[in-house]
């Protein structure tokens, strides 16, 4: 783009954009051991932090206004052991800002310097755009697995999944034009 | 110099925010272990699951000036082998300024507080109540119910010194109530009569 190549860029530069992709790369794995111990990387796991609860019993739907109760015996086991957070709304908002604002910051820089790969328009915006839909489609997806319908969670896992797929194929094709791909010339 | 302070009150604005978040959740206990050690003695465990009615929720209202907001709410009942009922126990949470706090409160069948544990805080707020649950300060209320005051103990003098910790104290304390409000009106046999 406008001439320029990452293949191209004075070493200070070269070196300024290993060091991010290699922090981000860094940042990337600890938010997903941070994901994998808080809530799990599945989507059932997804789904039982953030969908609403829902009735272990036959107690009908809501919105009668009058007084409901069921009741069934259970074992002990039905209980979770898990100590599992459970995402109430007020932390969904918190958590959805924050990873709109910082993931999209993320792409954005991850972009900025894919935009100097010697690649084809296409491929590039193919690629480019990766994390930034992967972004929406796992936050997205939590405020439909809450409000919509629980399944949507395997949304958070393939938005999450996309983001990682964007940054490692930036990643890796940056690295091999910052450093090892030889300019030809015309 | 001026440019200086400029410069830092801008960072401090732009910053400033930051300190609003909310900081991650703390689970202290998972939902089987507060069922198993509040209701000891129980062989049998059953789930009750109540939906309050519109005229349940205005009467709580009047009475304590809470309006529950769950779509139901869930009791676990735990009974002998004979069937009798030993106790029951809720979870009630509360999204505060500083995330939620999460509490489990179980009952005798007379709707009088066998005990009581914190399951789920934040990282924020556990340095705040870890020495009220140190001095296990939920013992106060033992025995306590819907008509009784929750409040923080004269000897929890040194805790609560911490006006954090008093504040969490309290709602804490709140929760519990709120607790034996939703036994008395879920669980209890005259529940529902208290309306009429």
């Amino acid at each position: 783009m406008l001439g320029i190549r990452l293949s191209r860029l004075p070493v200070s530069a070269k070196i300024f954009c290993t060091l991010y992709l290699l922090g981000i790369g860094c940042g990337a794995i600890a938010a997903m051991g941070q994901a994998a111990t808080a809530v799990g990387l599945t989507p059932a796991d997804v789904q039982a932090s953030f969908a609403r609860e829902m009735p272990m019993t036959s107690l009908g739907p809501s919105g009668h206004g009058q007084h409901q109760s069921a009741e069934r015996e259970i074992s002990i086991g039905d209980i979770s052991s898990v100590a599992k957070v459970w995402v109430r709304t007020p932390l969904l908002i918190q958590t959805s800002h924050t990873h709109l604002f910082g993931q999209t910051l993320i792409a954005g820089l991850l972009g900025l310097i894919f935009l100097f790969s010697s690649l084809g328009e296409r491929v590039k915006s193919a690629i480019l755009a990766l994390p930034f839909v992967g972004t929406l489609i796992d936050i997205g997806g939590m405020w439909l697995t809450r409000f919509v319908w629980a399944p949507l969670s395997v949304l958070v896992i393939a938005g999450g999944t996309l983001f990682a797929l964007g940054y490692t194929l930036i990643t890796l094709i940056a690295l091999y034009e910052l450093w090892l791909k030889k300019e030809t010339t015309a | 110099m001026r440019y200086v302070i400029v410069t830092l009150a801008l960072a401090l604005a732009l910053t400033s925010p930051a300190l609003a978040h909310l900081t991650p959740p703390v689970v202290l206990v998972s939902d089987r272990d507060a069922v198993v050690s509040l209701l000891p003695g129980a062989r049998r465990f059953f789930v009750r699951e109540v939906r309050l009615g519109d005229k349940e929720k205005a009467a709580i209202k009047q009475a304590s000036g809470w309006t529950p907001e769950e779509d139901f709410y869930r009791f676990y009942i735990g009974r002998d082998d004979q069937g009798r009922m030993v106790g029951a126990l809720v979870f009630v949470g509360d999204a505060t300024i500083h995330g939620s706090v999460r509490v489990a409160t179980a009952f005798d069948r007379d709707g009088k507080v066998r005990g009581a544990s914190v399951v789920e805080l934040t990282e924020e707020t556990y340095p705040w109540v870890k020495p009220l649950i140190d001095e296990e300060f939920t013992r106060d209320w033992v025995g306590h119910d819907s008509q009784s005051r929750f409040a923080l103990s004269d000897p929890l003098a040194r805790a609560r010194s911490n006006s954090m910790t008093q504040f969490y104290g309290n709602v804490i304390a709140n929760l519990v109530r709120r607790a034996a409000i939703l036994y008395d009106y879920g669980v209890r046999p005259s529940g529902s009569a208290m309306l009429q």
